[in-house]
């Protein structure tokens, strides 16, 4: 009764092989070899390989083929920069910064940086490269009467860590929440992240917090084919109720 | 009154009061609690008292603390 998808089996296949055999930035076997090996047609081989490709398992080259990708590093999300998140996973990152301009805040950013609508916030949008390869377009909004003098080298001049600038006007980041979903990138996003046929992005709000005092917010979205988390899991808190009061 | 004098006490009100709370949990950043009647809690309120953001989800209302919620949430244990 259970159909028999043969692309599956193809798929399965080729995971074995990277898993077991092949090397990052091998080529994997030919369409055809695929054809023969498994007595299917080259959609059923082209529907596999391409499941792979959306997985980030394998990479695909305009007329060169399609190889083993590099691996994603996954990491527990902590609270640093692009920079030191890359540094921290093993990639080299620099980044190219985009905007950087002095607006009104949007109700939804002042709302996250706890101004009232319209307060001057810096606004700065930057691509993060990982390896030479884009990851991640950031933007963040940070709050023009706390940190003032923010874009004052910008262009040129401009850190590499915000969080590094907090610390040196005596906001010291501690904590923050991050929010995840994933959904597909914008063709704006799609361009500037070199997106080929996998378009998925995981999108990362956050808000950075230095005790009581709200730096930074930022969206982000990374290349889904790049970048994974990693969530510890514990088990809950015990929960707190008012019966305890009877003890 | 600072956002942190006798904020146990203040968050509790907002949150309607012993009365309205059926348990809360200390989460990392967060104070979540399952509440009987989500109509009464104050979000005004729990601003007032140093939350830096509410989410309602049915009966259960998280309120934003920071890591400082594990302290919080023994404080409202002994107010419980």
């Amino acid at each position: 009764m259970a159909p028999d998808y043969k692309h599956v089996r193809v798929r399965d296949y080729l995971r074995g092989l990277v898993a077991h055999e092949l090397a990052v930035g091998d080529t994997i076997p030919s369409e055809r070899e695929l054809c023969e090996r498994f007595g299917v047609s080259r959609m059923t081989v082209r529907q596999a390989i391409d499941a792979l490709v959306n997985e980030g398992l394998l990479h695909r080259e305009q007329g060169r083929g399609t190889f083993v990708a590099p691996p994603r590093t996954d990491m527990e999300l902590r609270l640093v920069g692009f920079g030191d998140d890359m540094r921290r996973r093993g990639m080299t990152p620099h980044t190219d910064l985009l905007d950087a301009e002095t607006v009104e805040a949007p109700w939804d950013v002042a709302e996250s940086l706890e101004l009232e609508a319209g307060a001057a916030v810096h606004h700065v949008q930057r691509l993060g490269w990982a390896d030479g390869r884009p990851m991640a377009l950031e933007e963040a909004w940070v709050s023009a009467a706390i940190f003032p003098d923010l874009l004052d080298g910008a262009p040129d001049a401009f850190p590499e860590s915000l969080y590094a600038t907090f610390r040196d006007h005596g906001h010291d980041p501690d904590w923050g929440e991050d929010t995840v979903s994933a959904s597909d990138a914008s063709e704006h996003e799609a361009e500037l992240l070199r997106l080929g046929s996998a378009r998925t992005v995981l999108r990362i709000a956050r808000r950075t917090f230095a005790g009581q005092v709200a730096c930074a917010f930022s969206r982000s979205c990374y290349r889904a084919d790049r970048y994974t988390l990693w969530v510890p899991l514990t088990a809950p808190n015990p929960v707190v109720t008012p019966a305890r009061r009877h003890r | 009154m600072t956002p942190h004098d006798d904020q146990a006490g203040r968050i509790l009100r907002a949150l309607g009061g012993v009365d309205n709370i059926v348990e809360i949990e200390p989460c990392t950043t967060r104070l979540r609690s399952e509440v009987k009647d989500p109509a009464v809690v104050d979000q005004a309120a729990l601003r007032a008292a140093g939350a830096h953001g509410v989410v309602v989800s049915g009966r259960v209302v998280q309120v934003v603390i920071g890591p400082s919620v594990d302290v919080l949430a023994s404080e409202l244990e002994d107010l419980m």
